[in-house]
């Protein structure tokens, strides 16, 4: 094997020679300057060759093309069913035409099943507990929120 | 196909603006009704419902037909109707428990409260009667306008009637309530009065002579359906 000193003294670019190739696979510190100098050559150190797509690069560019072609028309047809702004707007128009016609129906059919009396709270009225008494002149008190009431009549006997 | 479009949304707003002056038209519009009552007095039904009327309604009570005439929006009329209807049934039935407790303000420390007089304590302890004698206690049941007596083994004795019953306040009139007290074989009058009790409430009927006075007869009464 060439030593690394005329290994790099005889290297240039796109070298096929096998004494260099040789070296280069054996040799990592060669292989990162040949590297540096051209990446190409980490594939000629493995035995890769140029690499050419089954029929040549211009059937393979053309069936590139083609792909493309397909695919804008195929974004051409789709762009045709796309909601314009001016339908869009036609049918916001009409949901919105629809849902005010159905809330005014609505309210006007609410107000004959409930009328708002119907919706008062069920409230109980109030009485005084003691209605009536005996005496004019007693004092009655009602004690508020606890259903006592007191009657402070001179007139009643003192043994009660 | 503008113009179809156009065309429908105008006839669907012109049909949803007819349907809302209909709906409306009809709660508005006043109708009169004649309610005859068979078992409770007209006048009373009118106290009863005057709360229901609407802004627009009216009615007059016909006393020689025991009836009233309720004029008011339709829609209104059927939750009137309900009220009279619920209202003018035959006397019911309920149940008064009578309990007469004598209360006392004790200086230092007071007897123990009874059992059976547990539940009075606070609400007589608010009073600042502390000492509490259970007097007796009776059950009666009646229907409305009928007499109720309560006659204790302590001598007390409580008439009275079993007065209407309100659904608008879901009270029992206790009417002529009379109690009095049998002393030397005869029995004195203690007071006389007329009370409305919420069913199923205990109410405390205290009377004594004066608010310094440190005895009271407290009249503990509850009705029931």
């Amino acid at each position: 094997m060439i030593s690394c000193q005329t290994f790099r003294a005889n290297l240039q670019p796109g070298t096929r020679e096998p004494e260099l190739l040789e070296h280069l696979r054996k040799c990592d510190a060669c292989l990162e300057y040949a590297v540096s100098t051209d990446p190409d050559n980490f594939f000629r150190a493995i035995g890769g060759e140029e690499l050419v797509p089954p029929g040549g690069i211009d059937a393979f560019t053309s069936d590139v093309m083609a792909q493309v072609r397909v695919r804008q028309a195929e974004g051409s047809v789709a762009h045709r069913f796309l909601i314009t702004p001016r339908r869009l707007a036609t049918a916001a128009a009409l949901i919105l035409t629809v849902g005010v016609s159905a809330l005014i129906y609505d309210s006007g059919r609410k107000a004959v099943v409930a009328p708002p009396v119907a919706h008062r709270p069920a409230q109980l009225a109030t009485k005084p507990i003691v209605e009536t008494y005996q005496s004019p002149n007693a004092t009655i008190v009602e004690v508020p929120d606890s259903n006592v009431v007191m009657i402070f009549d001179d007139t009643l006997p003192a043994d009660l | 196909m503008k113009r179809v479009l156009v065309v429908f949304v105008a006839l669907l707003m012109l049909s949803s603006a007819a349907f809302a002056d209909d709906a409306a038209a009809g709660a508005k519009s006043l109708s009169v009704h004649t309610f005859t009552f068979k078992y409770k007095d007209a006048d009373k039904a009118a106290a009863m419902i005057k709360s229901l009327l609407s802004a627009e309604g009216s009615m007059s009570i016909q006393p020689s037909t025991n009836a009233l005439v309720v004029t008011d929006r339709a829609d209104n009329l059927k939750t009137i109707t309900k009220a009279l209807t619920e209202f003018d049934v035959a006397p019911q039935a309920f149940r008064l428990t009578v309990r007469l407790v004598g209360a006392s303000r004790v200086e230092g420390t007071a007897p123990k409260v009874a059992d059976e007089l547990r539940d009075l304590a606070p609400k007589l302890a608010m009073l600042r009667f502390n000492a509490l004698e259970a007097l007796g206690s009776a059950d009666v049941a009646g229907r409305e306008g009928d007499p109720g007596i309560v006659t204790l083994p302590t001598g007390y004795r409580a008439d009275f009637k079993f007065g209407e019953y309100d659904p608008a306040s879901d009270s029992l009139k206790v009417s002529d309530f009379h109690l009095s007290k049998l002393q030397n074989d005869q029995l004195t009058s203690l007071l006389k009065t007329t009370l409305n009790l919420r069913i199923g409430q205990t109410y405390i009927v205290g009377a004594t002579k004066a608010p310094q006075s440190q005895r009271a007869l407290m009249i503990v009464l509850v009705a029931r359906k």
